[in-house]
């Protein structure tokens, strides 16, 4: 099997010297720091050599006392072998700028794209540097930069100046804080792109083609994205997403709380799967700090990890048939009902119903009430009976098939690449879980499969996750079995400042892969949290496959991606 | 005017008509008369209790996720909560709808879209803000992207807090503003 520092033998073997630092944290994890010209060659070699298939995103780091800003691209495989690669590439302050890996791996287009708008880093080669979460205003602000002066910005809605549009629409622009225009640190000089109504505009061709808006507001959807499809009678040529509608800067917020203030910002990320985002940034800390997790603890958050991905798959599915059809509107009743029973559990444990803050470093918060483990497992009773029949309605029904089969289809070498992960990438036949792939607390002692499809289309999407609320109270129910007794936190005292050092954490959230990326300059708050979301990568993938479908299904294909956008935007 | 210069009637039945009045105006007055007169008389009279008890009953709530407390909304609007009984309904499009219920953070990107929403919704139009968020930033209080002061663009009616509110309090919510449109204390003077 394929270790770290196999990896790592092999990268300085075929590239002496390029190397600049590194370290291997374990069989899992290698961190090295790779001369800024050779990193693509680097890069290259790892995809092509190595297994390095999977390019899982990219965090860009602001090293302001060093006068440096670091580019950690994340590289993994699809389970040829464990070892997740963080590889750093270095450039100075002064016009920071390092070479795109955009053409290597179609997906780091959006990693880039983001890490160009808040920090500045140029990126050489890159097909379109343009904005993707912030407006326009914030382009050549750089915000997440630590020199950025318009954070706290207390006073943005006070600022706004309202002007109408040439067509009517009320339009409204905020300008930059005091303390900004105080510090001289507006830029002068913005960056010139096409804006994004220029970008969908220059694609149409023909009289015969319209630009068609979803959104940004969705009914059905839990956030604002738009999705223009460009669209020539029924079918859509081509398909623009712009995202960033519920921006909130979250991994900038984080950077200035504390560290157990930082967790409740997690639980807004995803807020149908809060859960896994706090065992996330948790793992990662208790990772930094090498903290272990007493048994119990690890037991309980399992169980509502679990628990968690249930009602997101039920609410998931739910969502998907009022997309697809209004008189989709009884199952999804049906599912919120089947869903609350689940939230109730789970309040039952952590006292909330969405953002439960539960998880702690080093344990969880609170112990399991009364009698949870009867009440548990009656509601997974009659929740996998539920989920059986859902099952067999979806198999039995020919108009559901007629209408879902072969629609959005992901061959598994496309669905590799373009790098999403969870229920769609699994739908495609690609046994890709992080459970398995990259284990963490008691999951390697517990007994599941991972569900795969075989078509890779929407309805084998849904299919698959049905199954797993299956495979999940399953899981439960050995937990159940075998949680034992005993403490609920570590008796270590966790410090208030987490010693200097650098994590990177994965957990398999219900949209997919969640990896979050933690640095500690030894003080009480994060130096930089990155957050690779599931979603981010889905929504990536979204326009490619739009296109040359019909518009009734775009509707569907984009609800049996499950996107959360809120996860995307942070 | 009178009757017959539009449709032709006896005479005398004109003359009957024109001695009639309604709130102290001439019937004739109002049989053919502008929106605005008609108004007019709604205002004047107890016919604005009739209406307001019937916008009361039927607040359509526009289904708008914005962040966390979307997802509190989607429960709210479906079974279990059962928000129909008090004549909530959850709606897609603006046009159909008579609340907009503010669901979470307004960005700077989002606010021009979440204006141009209300603009579009027919009158008479009420408003709530639902969650910390959607009243003062909430947890996001100091970002670069968050408009904290909704108030000022938005005539809210029933501010909610809680981070997210529970479904109950959603239903409490539009109660609330049930009660306000009865009473004729909402914002905008319906
Ligand atoms: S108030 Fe809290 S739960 Fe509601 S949208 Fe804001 S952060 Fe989310």
């Amino acid at each position: 099997m394929t270790t770290a520092s196999d990896v790592l033998s092999a990268v300085q073997s075929a590239f002496p010297g390029a190397v600049l630092e590194s370290r291997v944290e374990s069989d899992r994890r290698l961190w090295a720091t790779i001369d800024s010209n050779s990193i693509v060659d680097v890069c290259k070699h790892l995809s092509e050599k190595l297994n390095f298939d999977h390019y899982s995103g990219a965090a860009g780091v602001d090293w302001i006392a060093r006068k440096e800003m670091e580019v950690v691209e994340i590289m993994a495989s699809h389970g040829a072998h464990q070892v997740v690669a963080m590889l750093k590439s270095k450039t100075p302050r002064e016009n920071p700028s390092v070479k795109s890996l955009a053409n290597l791996f179609w997906n780091a287009n959006w990693y880039e794209r983001e890490i160009w708008e808040m920090f500045g880093i140029n990126f050489e080669g890159h097909p379109g540097l343009y904005p993707l979460l912030l407006g326009d205003e914030l382009v050549g602000v750089w915000p997440w930069r630590k020199d950025f002066k318009g954070y706290p910005d207390l006073t943005t809605g006070q600022r706004a100046v309202e002007r109408p549009t040439s067509e009517g629409y009320t339009e409204y622009f905020i300008p930059p804080t005091p303390a900004e225009i105080e510090a001289g640190t507006v830029p002068k000089e913005k960056p010139k792109y096409p804006s994004f109504r220029e970008r969908e505009e220059k694609e149409i061709k023909s009289d015969s083609e319209m630009i068609m808006h979803m959104g940004p507001q969705h009914a059905m959807l839990p956030g604002p994205f738009l999705l223009d499809i460009l669209i020539e009678g029924e079918r859509v040529h081509k398909a623009f997403l712009d995202m960033g509608y519920i921006h909130k800067g979250i991994e900038k917020i984080m950077e200035n709380r504390t560290w157990l203030q930082g967790l409740t910002y997690t639980d807004r990320m995803c807020y149908v799967a809060s859960l896994s985002n706090n065992e996330c940034y948790c793992g990662a800390i208790e990772k930094i700090l090498g903290l272990e997790v007493p048994l119990r603890a690890q037991y309980i958050r399992v169980i509502l990890e679990e628990l968690s991905r249930i009602q997101s798959h039920l609410i998931g599915t739910g969502e998907f048939m009022t997309l697809i059809a209004g008189v989709g509107y009884a199952p999804w009743n049906f599912m919120i009902i089947d869903r609350e029973s689940i939230i109730s559990l789970i309040e039952s444990v952590t006292g909330a119903r969405l953002t439960h803050t539960f998880v702690r470093f080093g344990g969880v918060r609170n112990d399991l009430p009364e009698g949870f483990s009867d009440k548990c497992r009656s509601a997974l009773k009659y929740i996998e009976s539920r989920t059986k029949e859902y099952i067999e309605l979806f198999e039995q029904d020919p108009i559901y098939h007629m209408r879902m089969e072969n629609v959005g289809v992901l061959s598994p070498d496309r669905a590799k690449r373009v790098g999403i992960s969870g229920p769609p990438l699994r739908a495609t036949g690609v046994a890709y879980d992080m459970r398995k792939e990259d284990p963490i607390l008691v999951y390697p002692d517990l007994d599941f499969k991972v569900v795969t499809g075989t078509r890779g289309d929407s309805a084998d999407r849904i299919d698959v996750r049905l199954r797993e609320i299956l495979e999940s109270i399953h899981i439960i129910e050995q937990c159940l079995d075998r949680i034992p007794a005993g403490p609920i936190k570590t008796e270590t005292k966790v410090p208030k400042k987490i010693p200097a050092g650098e994590a990177y954490y994965r957990v398999e959230d219900p949209r997919g892969e969640m990896g979050m990326y933690v640095i500690s300059d030894g003080g009480d708050k994060p130096y930089r949290v990155k957050v690779r979301g599931p979603v981010y990568a889905t929504l990536q993938t979204l326009p490619p496959l739009l296109e040359g479908v019909y518009i009734a299904d775009a509707v569907a294909i984009a609800g049996s991606m499950d996107g959360c956008p809120s996860e995307a935007d942070r | 005017m009178g009757i017959s210069d539009v449709i032709p009637v006896p005479v005398a039945v004109d003359e009957e008509i024109s001695k009639w009045t309604i709130f102290g105006q001439p019937v004739a007055d109002v049989w053919f008369t502008t929106t605005e007169k008609i108004h007019q008389i709604i205002e004047m009279g107890p016919i604005k209790n009739i209406f307001n008890w019937g916008r009361k009953n039927s607040v359509y709530f526009l289904m708008q996720p914005m962040g966390c407390c979307g997802v509190e909304m989607f429960v709210f609007g479906a079974a279990p909560y059962d928000c129909t009984r008090f004549g909530c309904m959850p709606r897609n499009t603006p046009r159909q709808t008579d609340v907009m219920i503010i669901s979470g953070y307004i960005t700077r990107k989002y606010l021009p879209v979440i204006k141009n929403l209300w603009e579009q919704m027919v009158e008479p139009k009420w408003c709530v803000a639902i969650g910390e968020c959607a009243i003062s930033g909430g947890p996001f209080y100091d970002s670069y992207n968050i408009i904290q002061n909704t108030a000022d663009y938005f005539p809210i009616d029933v501010f909610v807090p809680g981070c997210p509110p529970r479904p109950e309090q959603f239903l409490e919510a539009l109660m609330n503003l049930q009660e306000k449109i009865k009473q004729r204390k909402d914002k905008r003077g319906y």
